[in-house]
């Protein structure tokens, strides 16, 4: 017999948990988040990007970290998001999903014994065709024992959140299937009801206010101030910098040879037959920048901004950070570390050029929450401002939550602001996926399933009734 | 490893050779520090020293632990089909299960692969654990005669009503939430649910067409709509003055909502919020000011009472009982003088203000000319107590109420307070205790017959009203009673002296004087007879007046003695005419005899129908 602490686990009959095996899917722009409900993290993350090899037999796709990082030659690299914010390619987006699902939580589904084609030897013809027919249709619904809560962010579309049932129930043939906002979800994670989630992604930040679990849809702000905006920013600085900071990604360098600080690299490049595509190229640099933001590059913490006064002297004054390029080329980092993130909170200072014309003031992310509140009942606003959740990859920026409750304190100096920002990177980044994990493994949320029957009652549109 | 000894040594303290010495001495004993505390790092555990450390170290050794205890074989668990009450379709969800050792539908390890088969039928559970918390919220309902009579307005249809009725249902009453999902598409789709669904479309749609899209609402219209709406209802359903407080209380919220101050609070509230760093820190800087100054002034009293004090011995309390010699200090004299001058004023304020140039009276210019005090007297403490403690009790005006909130909040004026605190139960025992025993009995008895408790559970000033009421007439019924007891007697005294003055007539009509004596001494005799038998009845007659009294009772005290006066007007109508001319010289008469008053008292203790019985 266990005696409870405060280690173990809380029973189900505590906290109304009724575990029906239900998976949670969390698609991302960057990574998309696959696991069964009431577990901690997402067992199955894979990239959202995929690979395609187009030959004259039909596209070859490639799903799963393995597979798209693998220099094949003529492939390409797709992500089915478009710049919105919202699947814009949804029969890979499909596929995509059902790999993130199928790979390493259901597994392929063993099928009757009497029709899995083992047994089959003696039977008529005509019967092994039904046979096969049936396991065909067996194999097509890798969903059909779990209930499927997807999310979505706030601003989807009522097609794409029909498209989404249809796939679930149609493709998938779920039981049973919901759709909840990223923004509840990050909330619940934190274990608040009501607050604003402020939701760094890579594609898009978004500012969502929820009041009881419900997103307030007036307040829901969004830019595409995020995680690929800092990397373009990156991008911007190493071509305009002097020299120019080449930016090699890890398969193209088959040797290299430490060189001093500031020196070009010396390497020896590996050469393809065959090319992969130059999106591939593109994602590959994408990783490399990626590691850059996470050990190099810093968000100014305030007070003030980073133009103000004397800050730049201070933030040049502060130790540099080296990194080095998978090349060899290395560089200690001072005064340009600061420089890519900080047009998330002020847009004069981002990093321009003919092709990236300034961002707008408005998309700043100070701005966002302000203006997510302001579409806030007066009442309910210095509730929402004490539950400032932080959620989203690219809220990992080092330095981030300081800066970002130095701004919220200046907007809002009157109220009392908290920020929640959960300290695990896994609590951070999966935020919406562990929200969902809980909801969807609560035994009074089971009522709320819309069932297979339900959609065949009232079709697709179902989920504007239902989920909102 | 770092011990006591070389802490202090670091810290450069001086090693007490007598602790060391008996350091020395413990550890000369083997056993004693050997104990050592499990749980602790042994350089934590050195640094303790001599001393016992500073908190109970709870040994983990020794916590207690259940022994496992195997409870047979392994138990099995299965995945079990259930299906939620909560849910009107039906769906089938599993979840993980003790299989029950007791199967209910089949037996043993086959089942496992029958349950797919389709011919067995898997047992499906029925959950209801969580049917609790599906909750659903209570709302208004009207049908469509009462809209039409009651609830049109002209600015909100009756779709748009509906529809917001549906909102506020969906959303239960989350105002915040309704208002940011209201969206109402006036007419050009006929089911409310579709408008809902594809609310895109429709929005391009009604863009494009040419009349005006639906107005936009604020929250505060919206609740005043619906606050309204359910006011009314719940005038409907209750009336006014059936409804109980709780039920009021919240009529009035609903009916006095008024959306434009609710506007007002929340722009004063965003204004509130959005102010400003500079303005939130002057904010501060200025209560922070506040603060200190009247900190100071605190002080600066504090200080000045205590000079004040010690100049003068006699404190200005005294003044009323010491009269004139406790004006000696210049202090009392300024004192006297404001709290004159104050009421002087607020008399002048009540009166209208206009006083005449010939009227006598004080001037704030007299006060300050006051020559003794050398500060200005409105800054000193005393003429701000006196201020403090004349002005509102001349000038706060009395705040009346409605009589309906009177009566509901149970306020009650009087013209005069008795000092201390009274029980009502106290009051009502009071007053059914009258001058005498008997008295006191008798209403006893009257309020027995009328059903009332001797203790009345809730002695409210109103239930104390209606039990003064009601002793009023009870006393006043006994006195009634007393007077025709005693009017009935002198009747039957009378008579008596009638026939005997007959029979004399008849015997010696002319000793009339002697007769007139025999009288005299025969009343007694007489009136002794009846109340005699009056009180043999007695027990007899109780019973029977309980039993008979009853419709009476029912009845006030009024009532009762009319009844009373229909049931003996035969009798009583001819003896009151009989009364004036009579009355004087029976009475002259009977005055002599002490025994009349007495035995009226007595007589009144039967009822009507023991001196009716006795009279037949």
């Amino acid at each position: 017999m266990n005696i409870p602490n405060s280690s173990s686990a809380p029973a189900p009959g505590e906290y109304a948990g009724d575990e029906v095996s239900a998976i949670v899917l969390d698609p991302g722009w960057s990574t998309t988040r696959a696991g069964f409900a009431g577990e901690d993290v997402p067992k199955s993350v894979i990239p959202s990007f995929y690979g395609q090899i187009d030959s004259d037999s039909g596209s070859q796709y490639l799903f799963g970290e393995n597979a798209i990082h693998n220099p094949l030659g003529n492939l390409q690299v797709k992500n089915p998001w478009g710049d919105d914010g919202i699947v814009e390619d949804w029969e890979t987006a499909t596929k995509l999903w059902e790999y993130a699902i199928t790979s390493k939580l259901t597994g392929t589904k063993a099928g009757h014994p009497s029709k899995n084609g083992l047994n089959d030897g003696n039977d008529t013809n005509g019967d092994a065709m039904d046979v096969d027919m049936d396991t065909v249709e067996n194999q097509e619904k890798p969903l059909e024992d779990s209930p499927l809560l997807v999310t979505e962010p706030g601003w989807n579309s009522a097609k794409a959140r029909e498209k989404t049932i249809e796939i679930a129930m149609e493709e998938w043939g779920t039981p049973a299937f919901y759709l909840q906002k990223t923004g509840v979800l990050a909330a619940f994670a934190s274990g608040k009801a009501s607050g604003i989630i402020i939701d760094v992604g890579a594609s898009h930040t978004s500012v969502t206010p929820v009041l009881d679990g419900m997103v307030l849809r007036k307040g829901v702000q969004k830019s595409t101030l995020a995680g690929n905006f800092v990397s373009n920013q990156i991008r911007l600085i190493f071509k305009q910098s002097q020299p120019e900071i080449p930016l090699t990604p890890h398969y193209l360098v088959k040797a290299k040879t430490p060189v001093d600080a500031g020196a070009p690299a010396q390497a020896i490049y590996k050469t393809f037959n065959i090319p992969p595509h130059d999106s591939f190229r593109r994602l590959e640099e994408e990783r490399v920048l990626t590691e850059f933001k996470e050990s190099v590059v810093e968000i100014w913490p305030g007070p003030g901004r980073l133009s103000n006064g004397t800050n730049e002297e201070i933030a040049k004054s502060m130790p540099g950070r080296p990194f080095e390029m998978p090349d060899g080329w290395n560089q200690v980092f001072g005064l340009d570390r600061f420089r890519p993130a900080e047009a998330l909170f002020d847009a004069k200072a981002a990093v321009q050029d003919a092709d990236n014309p300034r961002p707008k003031d408005e998309h700043t992310i100070p701005r966002l929450v302000q203006a997510a509140v302001q579409h806030v009942d007066a009442d309910q606003r210095p509730l929402l401002l004490q539950n400032i959740v932080v959620t989203g990859g690219s809220t990992l920026l080092y330095k981030f939550n300081d800066r970002l409750n130095y701004e919220i304190n200046s907007i809002y100096p009157s109220t009392r602001n908290k920020l929640i920002a959960p300290g695990p990177v896994v609590e951070r980044k999966y935020a919406a996926w562990i929200g969902g994990s809980i909801l969807a493994s609560l035994g009074s949320f089971h009522q709320l399933w819309i069932s297979k029957k339900e959609y065949e009652e009232h079709g697709a549109n179902i989920v504007e009734k239902r989920c909102r | 490893m770092a011990s006591g000894r070389d802490v202090r040594d670091m810290l450069g303290l001086p090693i007490c050779t007598d602790a060391q010495k008996s350091a020395v001495q413990k550890r000369a004993k083997p056993a004693a520090p050997a104990r050592r505390i499990h749980g602790v790092a042994r350089e934590v555990a050195a640094l303790y020293g001599e001393r016992p450390p500073p908190v109970a170290v709870y040994e983990e050794k020794k916590t207690y632990r259940a022994k496992r205890q195997s409870t047979g074989p392994v138990k099995k668990w299965v995945q079990q089909p259930f299906t939620n009450q909560a849910r009107s379709d039906g769906l089938v969800l599993k979840h993980w299960r003790r299989k029950p050792t007791t199967a209910p539908p089949v037996q043993d390890g086959e089942d496992l692969a029958m349950e797919d088969g389709e011919n067995t039928e898997p047992y499906i559970e029925n959950s209801a654990e969580f049917v609790k918390y599906n909750i659903s919220v209570d709302l208004p309902t009207f049908t469509d005669e009462e809209y039409d009579a009651h609830l049109r307005s002209e600015d909100w249809s009756r779709e748009e009503t509906d529809y917001l009725f549906e909102v506020v249902k969906d959303y239960s009453y989350r105002w915040a939430v309704i208002w940011d999902r209201y969206d109402y598409q006036p007419a050009n789709k006929s089911h409310l649910t579709q408008e809902t669904v594809d609310r895109n479309e429709s929005s391009q749609a009604l863009a494009a067409l040419p009349f005006a899209p639906a107005k936009t609402r604020t929250v505060e219209d919206l609740k005043a709509r619906f606050y309204d709406i359910s006011a009314k209802l719940m005038k409907l359903r209750i009336p006014e003055m059936q409804m109980d407080a709780d039920q009021y209380s919240l009529y009035e919220t609903l009916s006095k909502f008024d959306p434009n101050l609710e506007r007002n609070r929340k722009n004063l509230a965003a204004a509130l919020m959005n102010r400003n760093m500079d303005e939130v820190k002057e904010e501060e800087f200025l209560l922070a000011e506040l603060q200190r100054i009247n900190m100071a002034a605190n002080r600066l009293d504090a200080e000045r009472e205590e000079l004040r004090a010690r100049l003068d011995a006699p404190i200005s309390n005294q003044q009323v009982q010491a009269g004139l010699a406790s004006f000696t200090s210049s202090q009392a004299l300024q004192a006297l003088f404001s709290q004159l001058f104050q009421q002087d004023r607020s008399k002048k304020r009540a009166s209208g203000g206009g006083s005449g140039p010939a009227r006598l009276s004080l001037n704030a210019s007299d006060l300050i000319q006051t020559p003794s005090s050398s500060t200005h007297p409105h800054l000193s403490a005393s003429a701000r107590r006196q201020s403090t403690a004349t002005q509102p009790a001349a000038q706060t005006p009395i705040r009346t109420l409605p009589p309906q909130q009177e009566y509901r909040y149970n306020v009650s004026t009087h013209d005069r307070l008795t000092s201390g605190v009274t029980f009502g139960s106290d009051k009502l025992l009071k007053m059914r205790q009258a001058k005498s025993n008997v008295q006191t009995q008798k209403i006893a008895t009257a309020l027995a017959e009328l059903g009332i408790a001797e203790v009345i559970q809730i002695p409210t000033s109103k239930v104390g009203e209606q039990f003064e009421g009601l002793i009023n007439k009870v006393s006043k019924l006994i006195d009634m009673r007393k007077v025709r007891e005693k009017e009935e007697g002198e009747i039957r005294v009378l008579e008596a002296m009638k026939e005997r003055r007959m029979s004399e007539v008849k015997q010696d009509p002319s000793s009339n004087s002697a007769a007139d004596g025999k009288t005299k001494q025969e009343i007694p005799d007489s009136q002794e007879m009846p109340s005699m038998d009056g009180e043999g009845e007695d027990e007899d007659a109780d019973g029977d007046a309980d039993a008979d009294g009853e419709p009476d009772a029912d009845a006030d005290g009024d009532a009762d003695i009319d009844a009373e006066g229909e049931e003996d007007e035969d009798a009583e109508g001819e003896e009151e005419s009989r009364q004036p001319s009579e009355m004087a010289s029976s009475r002259a008469q009977s005055q002599s005899a002490a025994g009349h008053k007495r035995s009226a008292s007595v007589f009144s203790q039967t009822s009507n129908k023991s001196t009716k019985r006795a009279r037949k």
